[in-house]
């Protein structure tokens, strides 16, 4: 099947494109259920110094030449929401819920490296509330795949004809936090600045009550990244990791962290005081 | 017992860049990170326990009370690798590297990492210390009142930040301005410190050329090669520079005066039979190092040539003269530094340095000094150069530091 591959100039504002993205229904009147079969295209991006070490203190990171692999997956984010706010696609931002998330860093990826990125949607499947779609994304440098993600999302409402079919349950680690995080309750405003996802429900009381949230929620992102920057030095050069969003984390919280590990494989989790988990991932090491 | 030497393996360093440039947005403990990341990659450390690792900055905020450690739990070396923080301003580098090399010597350690950084970039902000008290009794105030009480302490002034200064306590002057003294006291020329900055330039600009920092220096944040380094810059455009410190016939200038810099650098130490078993390359020896003070506060002496004190105790010990030396790293904290230390040298009845062996792969003024990083980024140059000249080869380091201090060492082949 060929796919339709537009190329962006430039770097899509995100900003306009969430104001048209949340303002439609969840699924768009009139429109099938059905995902564009376009993919965006970007050559030569350059990764901006300032922006990733911006990125990093907000997330825990080190600043150091080799950058993360949520980083990589932010870099790929204004064309995500690009494809997203196309009058073709069939969902609405605001009812999108994230759900899992899966990534690869093929090879450690410098900050000086161009890097030719692609964002498709794929994989629409009925689900139990709804309907679910990845949006996966490619990145490039030279000829050379060196990450690789999919964003699993969830349609709430939307109907797609089939029964829907197993959910992912990740476990989580069976070892008490070793870690205590303190989360402010501007992080999602920083976050939002580093990140570009400056969806309303995460930046204030009143924006997030909107949208039915009681108080601003942090970006799945942000816990994702965070839980990985929390690896430190026990990181892989190259790696495959899966989380699954269970819980929002409401601002300002206060969340623990538990790890283990286990041939150099890493199972982890973002518990609420209660030790329900906010976030469950597992993570190993590739061949690079 | 079998004696023990401490050997350097090689090094690794950040490029060095003007303090405000391109390392602006990194923090201290991330440029020391990517230190310690290059050379675990280049010595295939990751996983592995060092027996300790040393470094220091000398622009500190509090929160990196633990830099160095920070700086190994973020690596990829072992979590198992201990570490300590040592400060002895511009000294720093060179002083854990004799810290580390003496535990090597004494069998507390087979294998150790040391060096500095320093962000000046990064340099810490301080409140006044009106406002900081008051901020300290709000803190442990435990009643409404007696916390207004506290707020209460606080004038609008108190609220402006005190920018960090590189300003010596006892004489209220700066680095340079003390410089300026010592310059007109031992009657060092404009043209000879013009000079002398020139070849530094010179001498960087052909190691780099030559691929000398290939093995040394690992690229950060887009930036591949130390950014102060002009090249292309002549005698002449250097005497043109106007000149920023001193009073009667002031000859310092922005071009034989070092800049604050960005930078990390950290040098690989092991046992030699250690290293040796490793495979590892055994680049020179740290065969002894001393440490002196001047007595500068009063102005008998000076701020910046204790290592002239330190010198003559550390070749007397070791049954060597100032001769006996095939490379002589004097940090340029000032070209003049350089001068001075080598008229004082001569004073002191130890004879001329050949000057065609001073500094010959540049040094401070051209590379930039990041305080702390210096004496890891001139061990592991001279270690490099020692062994390229051969076995028996020898060397001197001099590095002065704030306080009135210097630290000196010799590294043989």
């Amino acid at each position: 099947m060929g796919r339709d591959v537009v190329e962006l100039r430039q770097m899509p504002d995100v900003n306009k494109l969430l104001l048209k993205a949340l303002t439609g229904a969840v699924t768009k009147k009139g429109r099938k259920a059905e995902l564009p079969n376009r993919s965006f295209l970007m050559l030569g991006h350059q990764q901006d110094v300032a922006g990733l070490a911006a990125y990093c203190r907000v997330t825990g990171f080190s600043v150091r030449d080799e950058v993360p692999a949520t980083w990589l997956h932010v870099q790929t984010f204004p064309m995500q929401a690009a494809l997203m706010a196309e009058d073709s696609f069939p969902f609405s931002l605001a009812g999108l819920v994230h759900v899992t998330n899966t990534m690869t860093l093929h090879r450690p990826v410098k900050v000086g490296e161009k890097l030719r990125m692609a964002v498709r949607a794929e994989n629409l499947q009925p689900h139990a509330k709804g309907a679910t779609f990845d949006m996966v994304g490619e990145i490039h440098s030279g000829d050379e795949l060196v990450w690789s993600g999919s964003s699993n999302y969830l349609a709430s409402g939307a109907k797609v004809p089939g029964s829907p079919g197993e959910a992912v349950r990740l476990k989580a680690p069976e070892v008490s936090p070793s870690q205590q995080w303190r989360l402010p309750g501007d992080l999602g405003r920083q976050y939002a600045k580093v990140s570009g996802d400056s969806n309303p429900i995460h930046l204030y009381p009143l924006t997030a009550k909107l949208f039915g949230f009681p108080r601003p929620i942090i970006h799945g992102m942000w816990t994702h990244a965070r839980a990985i920057a929390a690896l430190g030095g026990g990181l892989p050069d190259a790696y495959s990791v899966k989380v699954q969003f269970a819980k929002p984390i409401l601002l300002p919280g206060k969340v623990g962290f538990a790890a283990a590990e286990s041939d150099g494989a890493w199972t982890f989790a973002v518990v609420n005081r209660e030790g329900k988990p906010h976030l469950v991932g597992e993570l190993s090491p590739v061949a690079g | 017992m079998n004696p023990r030497t401490a050997v350097v393996v090689g090094g690794n360093r950040t490029p060095f860049v003007k303090a405000g440039g391109k390392y602006a947005v990194a923090s201290a403990q991330d440029l020391l990170t990517a230190a310690l990341d290059g050379l675990v990659a280049r010595f295939g450390l990751a996983g592995q326990k060092v027996d300790e690792v040393v470094a220091g900055a000398v622009l500190k905020h509090t929160r990196d009370f633990n830099l160095t450690r920070e700086a190994v739990l973020g690596s990829a070396l072992s979590p198992l690798s201990p570490a300590c923080d040592l400060q002895q301003a511009c000294g720093t580098g060179l002083e854990a590297v004799v810290y580390a090399s003496n535990k090597i010597r004494l069998g507390q350690a087979d294998v150790a990492i040391a060096g500095g950084v320093d962000s000046a970039s990064d340099a810490p902000i301080v409140v006044t210390e009106p406002l900081r008290k008051a901020l300290l009794r709000l803190n442990s105030a435990r009643t409404v009142g007696a916390k207004l009480s506290a707020l209460s302490k606080i004038r609008p002034a108190d609220l402006m930040p005190v920018p960090p200064a590189v300003v010596e306590p006892r004489t209220g002057l700066s680095m340079g301005e003390s410089q300026a003294l010592t310059t007109a006291k031992w009657g060092v020329s404009r043209e000879e410190q013009d000079e002398l900055a020139f070849q530094s330039h010179q001498n960087l600009a052909k190691a780099w050329d030559e691929g000398f920092f290939d093995d040394l220096v690992t690229p950060y944040l887009k930036v591949a090669k130390d950014g102060i380094l002009r090249p292309e810059t002549t005698v002449e455009a250097l005497a043109k520079l106007r000149t920023v410190f001193g009073k009667d016939n002031p000859t310092m200038t922005a071009g034989n005066s070092t800049a604050l810099t960005d930078g990390a650098a950290l040098v690989l130490l092991a046992e030699e039979e250690h290293a040796r078993a490793k495979g590892w390359p055994v680049l020179a020896k740290v065969v002894d190092a001393q440490v002196a003070a001047s007595d500068y506060v009063t102005g008998s002496e000076d701020l910046l040539l204790a290592p002239a004190r330190a010198i003559p105790e550390l070749l007397s010990r070791n049954g060597l003269t100032l001769q006996d030396f095939d490379f002589y790293e004097f940090h340029e904290a000032f070209a003049s530094t350089v001068l001075a230390t080598l008229k004082s040298l001569e004073e002191q009845g130890l004879g001329a340095v050949d000057r065609s062996k001073v500094n010959v792969k540049g040094s401070s003024l051209a590379a930039g000094h990041p305080f702390a990083a210096t004496g890891g980024r001139i061990v592991a140059s001279l270690a490099k150069m020692l062994a390229a000249k051969g076995p028996g080869s020898r060397g001197l380091i001099s590095i002065c530091a704030a306080g009135g201090q210097g630290v000196v060492a010799i590294l043989e082949a």
